[in-house]
Parts: structure tokens; C-alpha cells; sequence
């Protein structure tokens, strides 16, 4: 019976074992790899690595990966603008008092938790329990029509919603690998949001353009000259003549941060980069925005057009509000060099709609130039010289080939569907990454040397078999995390650093046990017997209500805590089946004669 | 070795110095945090958190007083493991990389020799921050009603849970009151962000282990003696486990002691936590914890008699 009964555990060890040596090969090995390609030329390296290319890559998708916090990289949690989402939907259905219901939803569903669509239609019913949401929203395709009920409306915006999401991870993820990121990873949380984590990214700026770039492309025509010289006079007598009661008032006066001169005919003038924010601020002042006709727009420059020791300078340009084109006829987009300078451009061509249209307003304007807008900044505005019939165009005065690259890339992978907000963002240095893994990997070996030693010293023999299945134990968690395709995070391995101490636990209550049963008089072997046994209940409520605990941390924490979460499960899971069926079998093994003599301390 | 071989301690009437104690722990704790308020990290609060590392020693006060007028108001500023590098905790407007360019462009201009590196960089939106509160504070009583629950089933009796759980909140708060009292003399970051949250959530349950296995000594000695007073039997429990009570907490102390001398600046905080947590978590389990179900028990006994 009780040789069985070992059999089975000897059996289960194996299996644990296996697997786990099975889940963790493709970690060592990878690592191998590594050293081996770090100890080549780079020259020799790069060929290494074509030519393996394949199983590399299968290498490193199945070995125990690790966080961000750990390799460095850059972590990005993106929001989706529902409340713009819901109200571009209604397109010309939209009015002021859905703008109103829109922004009092978004405030409530931020307060109450609750989905936003949710709030929106409660909103709307509460205002007027007879209105009917078919007034705003239409759509043939979704068999939406003015007969539609408020609910069959709610769903159709709900799955608008969620087809946005999925639009712009799609578009995320394209521009993504374009931008050549080993093994990113993208994925939603809850309804609207999109986590992107970049691993070895540094170059923040460039990815956050590349995230959050709407990639609305519009072309709009430039206002007539005199009218921006007028509104240029107008805008800066507006600000001479209040000079003295806006200092009073404390206030920037726009005079002194931006200089109403224009590099061209068409710009209103420009300001240092640092002081762009406080431009805005000024020239959205109500007195401002009403010497500003109705059909124009200031809009900025999206680049730099100088620089003054040092600080770069940023244009002003009048623009029409009425966009002539947009980009959805954009067909192909690349990186082209000027024949003469040499500067990089994108080259764009249209579909045959656009290329229509193209010619029409190009045709119409000759000698005029053509603003092309990209998520509201003018990307470019080059002067028309002739009739474009072949629906090309071009935007010029971009600073670098890499910067052309992130606008054919951004151009290219289609626009988002919604804007979406950065809500976090965090970046770690490969350096400090480092130096965590370093700190992480002292921690384990100093804590293991520590609690084995204390542990062979308090409980001899036992102690030195508790060891061996705390070892086992940290190879079983290793295993656990490959398996489950987990990452290892530095929270993580602050997760196996306790482990270690509390791992010996379910052993103290072992060992302690044995020690009263022979206090009572008991032989070895019935004391180890009743000891493992008694003790069971004790072991089990206590890791059983940590487990719980762990779970709870799982499902409320976010990345790095997560992986903190998955240690403790893998590791009170491990340190359960080490503590109870390992050293059991080692023991059992030890006292296998009747007269052996096992010391427990 | 052995330790605590055959304890015959009273610990249940050591409960009046330990109710003093606690109690002493517990309104220094609370005057703390109402007065001085908890303080949160960039996780909880939103903002900008930058580490830069600088190849010579810097002044943190200086470094301070120069960012007031660019940064517009002055950001936080912590040495992060040696005087070469600092933590800064910045609410000024803008993008993130505008206002670290902003930062190291005045940096050039009062260490003009200096090369300084960007280790790390965090923003976290306020609305998002908001959330993770929530998320916290929720996860934190969820686990605590998780405990009751479990603990009442198990044990069958609401006074094993509400001294459990009233042993977990004396525990996490005196934690969270330490935290807050050296908000500004640790030398070492200590607000409270996500990972302090996740190191609470792992003292409840370090503190819980230990409060269960005395429990569950009570319930299997409840048995074998069933004429002892229930005080007396469960003074018998706490000796009886005082040996694994002990031992267990020294291994994790030490553990948890390694993590915070060895395992680096970003953990510094966390690894603070966890060596208190341990430590009033063992204290909470056998001074705390059972002295309150005897306390409860006697009162639900007297209602019972009335």
C-alpha cells in the first residue's frame, strides 16, 4: 500500500520535473544563443542571424520572457475618445444639445464607472424620456433608420465602439512592426483601452507620434493675403492697445512670445517652441477668436522652420476651414528625394475620385498654395504651379529620411477611427533594467543562501531535504512561468525572493510536528507519519487563503504588479507540492529501514 | 536547535500591554495620515516621474530651487540610491519628453559639465490615476472580505473572522502610518503606489498564514481538550505553534530583509514594506489576533446567557 502510494508521487515528481524541464529548455538554450551571438563581430552576428532567423525567432517566443521593468522598453496605455467617437457618428445630425449630453455622459461615466454608452443613453432618456436617438444616428449598413428603438441604437453604437477599438489595434499593431519592434505586445483592457508595450524602444517621442497620430490627412487651401495681413494687424493692435490691462491682470501678452511676422505671405507669424502652449492659450481667448472670420483657421506649422540659438521656431499659417480633400483617397504613399536638394518628401498618389478632384482644385488654383494638414498641423504648404492630372502630390520641408518613414508609415497604415489619448505612459532604460536584474538575481542568491543555512542549522537532516525541494521549489516556479507563457517582471522576482522565506513554511510545520509527535513519545517513523498528516489542514488553510489573496492582486493589478501576482500563485503551487510530496518521498526513502535514524533537529 | 522547545507563555494577558501598544501604533498612525495626509505616488496621484543619472554627485536642493520657475512650481525631488541620481516627481504641463528636455536643458545650464542619462520615465494621467485608486482601495477590501468569508467557513465562527481581519487592518494601517510619517525623512523613496499596494496585499496574507495556523491549532486542540477554558486553550494553541510561528518569520524576515539591502532602488519602498508587514504581522498573530477572539467570544458568549 504505502510503496503504491510512493509510486504515484515518485511518478507526479517526474512529470513536474519533466515538464518543467520541457517548459524551460528554450530559455537556456535561447540564453545560450545569446552569448554565443554577443561573443561575435557584428558583422558576423547579422549573418549569424539571418541565417537562423527562423529558429531564433521560434527560440525566442517560447523562452520565459522578460517585463519591461526588466529589458527596458516603453509601456503605453491608450484611451479611445468615445464621447468624440459617439458624437462624430451623428455627423450632420449633430447639435448643440447632444455636445451637451455627450460631455455630461462622459462626466458621469467617469464618476459612476459605469460604460460610457451607457451613460450617454440614460442621459439622453432622462432629459426627454420620449426622444428618440434615431434623430442623430442613421446608418444603412447597420440597418439603422428612423424607426430604430433606443436600444437597437445603443448596440449599434456599442459595436461602433468596439469596432473602433479593434480598428485602431490593427492600426496600432501595423504601425507597430513597420517601426521594427521585436516582440511588442498589444492588447485591450476593458471596452476602450489599448495597452503597447515596446521592448528595447527608447525613442519616446517618436512612438508616442506614431501611437497617437489620428492620421487625418485634409488638404485645405491657404486664406487670400490681404485677409491674413488684416487679421494679423487686427490681432496684434488687439493686444497693444489692452497692453496695460492685461499686465494688470497678471497675464502673457502675445507681443512679447510671438513675433507677428510671417516667414511667408501666408503664415501669421511664429513663436518659440517652449512658448507654443501659451500662444494657444492666448489666441483662444474669446476677444481673439472674434477678430477671426468664420472661414479661416490658425493653424501650426507640424515642424520646425528654424531655429534661434537653439530654441526651434514654429509657424502660424491661415487656412480655410473648408477641407477640399481628404485622405481616404490616399492609395500609396512613399519616401521620394528631391531631384535637385536632395531633401526627403512623401509622395502620395490618390485613387481615381481623388486624382478627379485633384485636378479640379489644383486646376482652380494656380499659384496658390494648398495647406496639407495631418491631425491638425500643416504638414506642408507647397505653392500649385500647374495642374496636377495624375493625383500626385507631395509634402515637402520634412526634416529627415526616418521622419519621412513615420509619415508614409502613419499614412499608410490608415487613419484611426477615433483619437486616441495617451492615459500612462512609462519607459525604462535598458541600464536600469539591467541593474535591477543584477539586484534581482543577488537577492535570490542571498536570500536562498541565507534561509538554506538557517534551515540546515535548526533542522539538520530535515533541513538539508527542505533545501533540495526550496531549490527544486525555484525551478518548479521558473517552469510555471515558461509554461504559462508569464513574463518576469522585477515585482516578480521580488515575488520569488519571498517565496523563499515562506516556501520553508509548510516544512516548519512539518519538522515542527515530527518534533512534538516524539516530545510524546512516538517512533521516528509513526512521528513523521502523523506529522505530515497533522499538519496537512494547517498547511492547506494557510496557502489556500494567501491563493486567494494572490488572485485578487492578479486581477486588480496592472503589468509589473501582475507578474508580482503570478510568482506568489506559481510559487505557493510549487512550494505546496515540494514541501509535501518531495520531501515526503526523501524522507520516507531516508527511514526506509526500521532502524534509521533521520534527525530532525 | 531548538527554539521554544516547550513554551509556556500568557499571551493572553499579555493583551493589555499589547492593546496599549497597538492602540499607541494605531492613533499615531491615524493622527499621521489625517494631519499629513497619505503620500501617493505617481501611480495615485498622476503626473510626471523622471530618474536621471548624472556622472557626479548633485544637490537635490539645488536642483529643487532652479526647476521652480520652469517647471512652474517645485517638483519633488529624491536622491534614488546614490547622490549621482534623483527622482523627480513633476505636475508641470506639457509632454512628457518636452518637460524632461525642459529639465535637463536647465540641468546643462547648473552642471554644465555634466552628462546626464534618463533611467526612467513615468506619466501617468489623472483620470487614469483615479482609477488605479479605486482599483486599490477596492482590491484591498475585497481581499479583506475574501479573508472573512474563508475564515468563516472554515472555522464557524464570525469572531475567528472579525479578529482575523481586525488583526490584517491594525496591520496595514500602522504600515500605511510608518509610510506617512517618513514621507519626507526616508532616504529612500516611500509613497504609496501600486507596488505598496501589492506589498499589503501580501502582508494580509504573510500576517493571515500565520493567524490561521494558530487558528487552526485552536480548532484541533478544541477538540482534545474539550473541558479547557477557551482562553486557556487558546493560550495553549499560540505555545504550541510559537515554535513555527517564530521560525517562519525569521526565514521571511530575512528574506525580506535581503530584498531590501540587495534588491535595488525601484524595490526600495516595496521591500520596506514587506519588513515591517512581517514583523507586525507576527506581532498582530499572536498578540492581537487571538486575544480579540477570546475578547468577542466571551462578549457573544455573555449576549448568548442574557
Amino acid at each position: 500500500m504505502k510503496k503504491q502510494n510512493n509510486g504515484f508521487k515518485l511518478g507526479s515528481i517526474a512529470l513536474f520535473l519533466g515538464l518543467t524541464i520541457w517548459y524551460l529548455f528554450p530559455t537556456v538554450q535561447w540564453g545560450l544563443e545569446q552569448r554565443h551571438m554577443d561573443s561575435m563581430t557584428e558583422t558576423e552576428r547579422i549573418r549569424y542571424e539571418a541565417d537562423n532567423a527562423e529558429r531564433l525567432q521560434s527560440l525566442r517566443e517560447r523562452s520565459l520572457s522578460l517585463g519591461l521593468d526588466l529589458q527596458g522598453g516603453m509601456y503605453v496605455t491608450l484611451e479611445i475618445g468615445e464621447p468624440r467617437l459617439i458624437l462624430e457618428l451623428a455627423g450632420d445630425f449633430a447639435d448643440e444639445e447632444l455636445e451637451d449630453i455627450i460631455s455630461v455622459a462622459a462626466e458621469r461615466a467617469f464618476d459612476t464607472r459605469n460604460d460610457f454608452i451607457d451613460e450617454f443613453v440614460s442621459e439622453f432618456e432622462r432629459r426627454d424620456p420620449n426622444a428618440m436617438l434615431s434623430r442623430y444616428y442613421r446608418s444603412d449598413a447597420e440597418n439603422i433608420t428612423r424607426r430604430s428603438t433606443n436600444s437597437e441604437i445603443a448596440s449599434y453604437l456599442r459595436g461602433q465602439r468596439d469596432a473602433a477599438v479593434t480598428r485602431a489595434m490593427e492600426i496600432i499593431r501595423s504601425r507597430v512592426d513597420r517601426f521594427g519592434v521585436a516582440e511588442p505586445g498589444i492588447l485591450q483592457q476593458g471596452t476602450n483601452r489599448i495597452i503597447v508595450e515596446l521592448p528595447g524602444v527608447d525613442d519616446e517621442e517618436r512612438v508616442r507620434n506614431l501611437l497617437r497620430g489620428t492620421a487625418r490627412l485634409e488638404f485645405r487651401m491657404t486664406a487670400e493675403i490681404d485677409e491674413i495681413n488684416a487679421l494679423r494687424e487686427q490681432v496684434a493692435n488687439y493686444f497693444q492697445e489692452n497692453r496695460e490691462e492685461i499686465e494688470e491682470r497678471g497675464e502673457d501678452n502675445l507681443l512679447d512670445i510671438f513675433a507677428f511676422q510671417g516667414r511667408t505671405q501666408y503664415s501669421f507669424g511664429y513663436a518659440a517652441g517652449p512658448d507654443t502652449a501659451r500662444v494657444n492659450r492666448l489666441l483662444e481667448k474669446e476677444d481673439v477668436q472674434r477678430l477671426i472670420p468664420r472661414n479661416t483657421q490658425l493653424m501650426w506649422g507640424a515642424r520646425e522652420f528654424a531655429s534661434d540659438a537653439g530654441t526651434p521656431l514654429y509657424e502660424i499659417i491661415v487656412v480655410r476651414s473648408q477641407v477640399e480633400l481628404t485622405g481616404d483617397v490616399i492609395t500609396e504613399a512613399r519616401v521620394a528625394f528631391d531631384p535637385t536638394t536632395n531633401a526627403a518628401e512623401v509622395s502620395m498618389t490618390m485613387d481615381s475620385e481623388g486624382a478627379r478632384r485633384w485636378s479640379r482644385i489644383t486646376g482652380a488654383n494656380i499659384g496658390r498654395p494648398v495647406a496639407i494638414v495631418l491631425d491638425g498641423y500643416v504638414e506642408s504648404y507647397p505653392t500649385v504651379q500647374s495642374q496636377i492630372n495624375n493625383g500626385r502630390s507631395s509634402i515637402t520641408g520634412i526634416g529627415g529620411v526616418r521622419d519621412a518613414e513615420d509619415l508614409v508609415n502613419i499614412l499608410l497604415s490608415g487613419a484611426l477611427p477615433a483619437p486616441l489619448d495617451i492615459i500612462e505612459e512609462r519607459t525604462v532604460g535598458a541600464s536600469l533594467g539591467e541593474a535591477s536584474i543584477r539586484a534581482g538575481l543577488y537577492s535570490i542568491l542571498f536570500g536562498l543562501s541565507v534561509v538554506a543555512i538557517f534551515m540546515i542549522v535548526y533542522y539538520r537532516t530535515g533541513g538539508g531535504i527542505a533545501d533540495l525541494a526550496l531549490l527544486l521549489n525555484i525551478i518548479f516556479i521558473l517552469g510555471i512561468l515558461a509554461g504559462f507563457q508569464a513574463t518576469l517582471t522585477l515585482p516578480g522576482i521580488a515575488g520569488i525572493v519571498l517565496t523563499i522565506g515562506m516556501a520553508v513554511d509548510a516544512n516548519v510545520l512539518i519538522f515542527d510536528r515530527i518534533r512534538e509527535e516524539m516530545r510524546g513519545g512516538k517512533t521516528l517513523r509513526a512521528a513523521i507519519d502523523n506529522g505530515y498528516s497533522n499538519a496537512m489542514s494547517a498547511i492547506i488553510d494557510a496557502n489556500v487563503t494567501t491563493f486567494f489573496v494572490a488572485i485578487i492582486l492578479y486581477s486588480f493589478g496592472v503589468g509589473p504588479i501582475k507578474g508580482f501576482a503570478i510568482t506568489l500563485m506559481a510559487g505557493i503551487v510549487a512550494s505546496l507540492f515540494s514541501a509535501i510530496v518531495i520531501t515526503r518521498v526523501i524522507v520516507d526513502y531516508l527511514t526506509r529501514e526500521k532502524t534509521a535514524v533521520v534527525s530532525f533537529g | 536547535m531548538r527554539w521554544f522547545e516547550t513554551p509556556n507563555f500568557d499571551f493572553i494577558k499579555a493583551q493589555k500591554i499589547a492593546y496599549t501598544f497597538s492602540g499607541a501604533l494605531i492613533v499615531m498612525s491615524i493622527v499621521a495620515i489625517v494631519t499629513m495626509g497619505l503620500n501617493y505616488g505617481i501611480d495615485f496621484r498622476g503626473g510626471k516621474e523622471y530618474v536621471f543619472e548624472f556622472d557626479n554627485p548633485v544637490s537635490v536642493i539645488d536642483i529643487r530651487n532652479e526647476l521652480s520657475a520652469p517647471l512652474d512650481g517645485a517638483p519633488e525631488v529624491k536622491l534614488f540610491g546614490s547622490n549621482r541620481e534623483i527622482l523627480l516627481r513633476t505636475d508641470a504641463e506639457g509632454e512628457v519628453s518636452d518637460v524632461r528636455d525642459l529639465i535637463i536643458s536647465t540641468f546643462a545650464t547648473m552642471y554644465p559639465d555634466y552628462t546626464v542619462t534618463v533611467q526612467k520615465t513615468d506619466l501617468v494621467g489623472p483620470r487614469f490615476a483615479e482609477d488605479l485608486r479605486r482599483g486599490a482601495i477596492n482590491s484591498i477590501f475585497f481581499a479583506l472580505a475574501v479573508v472573512f468569508i474563508y475564515i468563516f467557513i472554515r472555522f464557524k465562527g464570525w469572531y475567528f473572522s472579525a479578529g482575523a481581519i481586525a488583526a490584517l487592518f491594525h496591520d496595514v494601517l500602522i504600515v500605511l502610518g510608518i509610510f506617512t510619517i517618513m514621507a519626507e525623512i526616508a532616504p529612500f523613496d516611500v509613497s504609496i503606489d501600486q507596488a505598496i499596494i501589492a506589498a499589503f496585499l501580501t502582508i494580509v496574507g504573510y500576517s493571515l498564514n500565520d493567524t490561521v495556523v494558530v487558528f487552526d491549532r485552536i480548532r484541533e486542540n478544541s477538540i482534545i481538550y474539550k473541558t479547557m477554558e477557551f482562553r486557556d486553550m487558546i493560550n495553549k494553541s499560540l505555545n504550541d505553534t510559537l515554535s513555527r510561528t517564530v521560525i517562519t518569520s525569521v526565514t521571511t524576515l530575512f528574506v525580506v530583509t535581503v530584498l531590501f539591502i540587495f534588491g535595488g532602488e525601484v524595490l526600495k519602498g516595496f521591500a520596506f514594506a514587506l519588513v515591517l508587514g512581517v514583523i507586525l504581522g507576527t506581532y498582530s498573530s499572536l498578540f492581537v489576533a487571538s486575544a480579540l477572539v477570546v475578547e468577542l467570544q466571551k462578549r457573544a458568549m455573555k449576549k448568548a446567557k442574557a
